[in-house]
């Protein structure tokens, strides 16, 4: 690709990514059981004196929500490019690598468990997350065969962890409607203090997938090419395993397992701008929130507000066929 | 930078099968040695020791006087680059940026190339008369083109030494040529340069001297003309030729006789 044709390509794309992004963000404050005008949200935040009841929903519930979503779908945007590129698979995603499922049955232990701190959530997410994410490689190196091995690896996995949470809330049936719920990915509870939380973690981590996003770029190109020009592949591959885990982890333990938007925020990127992670990576996890911000809108129910649809649920319909479609079309290249 | 290769009695056993058994060599700045010798002779595995890839089970390598291995990755790739035959795929990327990787190991560290990278590695494809492939997507490109390309990124680290695995496999006659040149062009400016070839009358042509690898150990060693004879493609490539150096342009001509006439032997492959 030319350049100019690239520069020009950015530019549109970020333009376009912007609007959207802008639109559906003030949206998501709008909607909801008491409908706002564009005009009321902003006077709600600026001078919240004026209406206290407008103005203690926005800023207690809708902006916390909205905010959390935007960082959730930027953290699996990036994790979602920082696997595709650790694994050279383009297939690879925090859910489909079995990572989220590790993460959400890491949760949904400490969660049953009686009088834990408010940390031990995540933290317990985190430990599930990366130990599924460790055992899903692992068993795709044994099986060898390629992109197909690493696959069916991480269903394997992910079914497993899965199970394991069947087993949990089985345990734990008096919390079970609470984490049923969760899990199929919502926002509708992030509150100031998740944000925070998940804020100081996963954007640290975020920023130094970032940071590295030049020698994620030459790990594209195999280990062995990585190791002549200098690089410790296995201290990156290890960095980044932690980084991407902890970030994907903390904001699973928050709003529970949203699939596929690790997968479709870095492919509709490359598509754009071709493969250099200096771009794709923070470019994907602007398209993350976005596709998660979109999502978060849809669910809304304006007049029932407790019957809301998962956001997970709309993220893997919309996932499923572009994994299909990535499939059948890349596969191919792949030894498959 | 100047500098020397030196291999000492390396040996590398992978399961219970040796590949390489005591290859000694050496190569100085301003040389160009080419490994020659048959399929499977241990050519490729002589350059992933040489590069790293893989360690030795006895002897070493010697890069300026030092073993290889007390070398951090950082050091070594300003040292030694080198050109394996493995496609990087699946992840569309530029030419340009390929090559653009091998500036890496000068600037660790920074997040952006600059001018002078940039100038490096246009300048690397360009010698390779390869430059119309810097915006193409590597995947796209044929075999010849991506062993270019690979080649140019090895150029763009800029090292003392190269080795370089098959450099001109794929690639038509002009383009071998070309290649060729280059790295002679190269080891004329004071550089080490290290390549295993298949073509025997290159290698006569563009190295100073040749070593012969067969079944993992050095049959043969030194100037093309002493070593390229009829005997040694004989009893190495099991092949029966005619060698004739053409004094006027200084190039072997290497003509083989009709191996095996195969007549009862195909019939059932019809």
């Amino acid at each position: 690709m030319q350049i100019g044709v690239k520069k020009l390509r950015l530019a549109l794309y970020l333009a376009s990514v912007s609007i959207f992004f802008c639109a559906s963000f003030i949206a998501s404050i709008m909607m909801g059981s008491l409908q706002l005008s564009p005009w009321e949200v902003i006077d709600s935040i600026i001078s919240p004196w004026k209406d206290p009841v407008a103005s203690s929903i926005v800023l207690g519930y809708r902006v916390p929500r909205v905010l959390f979503a935007s960082l959730t779908g930027f953290v699996l945007g990036v994790s979602g490019g920082v696997i595709q590129t650790l694994t050279r698979n383009p297939l690879a995603d925090p859910y489909i690598t079995g990572m989220s499922s590790g993460a959400a049955l890491g949760a949904a232990i400490a969660f049953v468990m009686p009088s834990l701190p408010y940390l031990a959530v995540p933290a317990s997410a985190f430990v599930g997350g990366v130990s599924m994410l460790v055992l899903s490689i692992f068993l795709a190196k044994k099986a060898g065969a390629g992109s197909m091995g690493f696959i069916l690896a991480g269903i394997a996995v992910g079914t497993f962890a899965s199970a394991m949470l069947m087993v949990v809330l089985s345990i734990a049936s008096e919390k079970a409607h609470g984490i049923i719920y969760w899990l199929f990915g919502s926002f509708s509870t992030s509150t100031w203090m998740d944000l925070q939380v998940a804020s100081a973690v996963s954007i640290p981590a975020v920023a130094f997938a970032l940071y590295k996003a030049r020698d994620l770029n030459i790990l594209l190109l195999g280990e062995e090419h990585a190791a002549q020009l200098g690089l410790d592949s296995r201290r990156l591959w290890l960095l980044m395993l932690i980084a991407s885990s902890l970030s994907v982890s903390v904001c699973v333990s928050f709003c529970g397992i949203i699939g596929f938007i690790g997968l479709v925020a870095p492919h509709m990127v490359r598509l754009i701008i071709g493969s250099d992670n200096r771009f794709v990576l923070p470019l994907a996890g602007f398209t993350g929130s976005l596709l998660i911000v979109i999502a978060d809108d849809i669910v809304r129910n304006p007049l029932n507000p407790i019957a809301e649809m998962p956001v997970g649920s709309i993220t893997s319909m919309i996932g499923v066929p572009f994994f299909v479609y990535l499939l059948i079309r890349k596969g191919k290249s792949f030894g498959m | 930078m100047v500098c020397s290769l030196v291999v000492n009695g390396l040996k590398v056993q992978l399961g219970s099968s040796k590949i390489l058994e005591g290859v000694e060599l050496r190569v100085d700045s301003g040389e160009m040695l080419g490994i020659l010798g048959p399929n499977g002779s241990g050519k490729t595995t002589l350059l992933k020791c040489i590069s790293r890839s893989i360690a030795p089970a006895g002897g070493e390598v010697l890069v300026c006087g030092r073993p290889a291995r007390e070398y951090s990755n950082q050091q070594y790739s300003r040292t030694v680059s080198a050109m394996l035959p493995q496609w990087p795929s699946g992840f569309s990327m530029t030419s340009g940026e390929i090559v653009l990787m091998g500036c890496r190991n000068q600037t660790k560290g920074v997040w952006w190339e600059g001018e002078q990278e940039l100038e490096v590695a246009k300048a690397a494809l360009k010698v390779l008369n390869a430059l119309e492939l810097y915006d193409r997507d590597f995947d796209t490109l044929s075999s010849g083109e991506q062993r270019k390309v690979l080649i140019a990124k090895s150029l763009a680290q800029r090292t003392g030494i190269i080795v370089l695995d098959e450099p001109v496999a794929y690639l038509d006659m002009k383009h071998k040529l070309e290649v060729m040149n280059v790295l002679r062009a190269l080891a004329d400016r004071g550089k080490t340069v290290l390549v295993t070839l298949h073509e025997i009358d290159l290698a006569s042509k563009y190295c100073e001297n040749v070593v012969v690898l067969s079944h993992g150990r050095v049959v043969a060693a030194g100037k093309p003309r002493e070593v390229i004879t009829p005997e040694l493609l004989s009893s190495v490539y099991g092949v029966d030729a005619i060698v004739k150096w053409d004094e006027e342009i200084d190039y072997p001509v290497i003509v083989p006789r009709t191996t095996r006439m195969l007549g009862e032997e195909v019939s059932c492959l019809r």
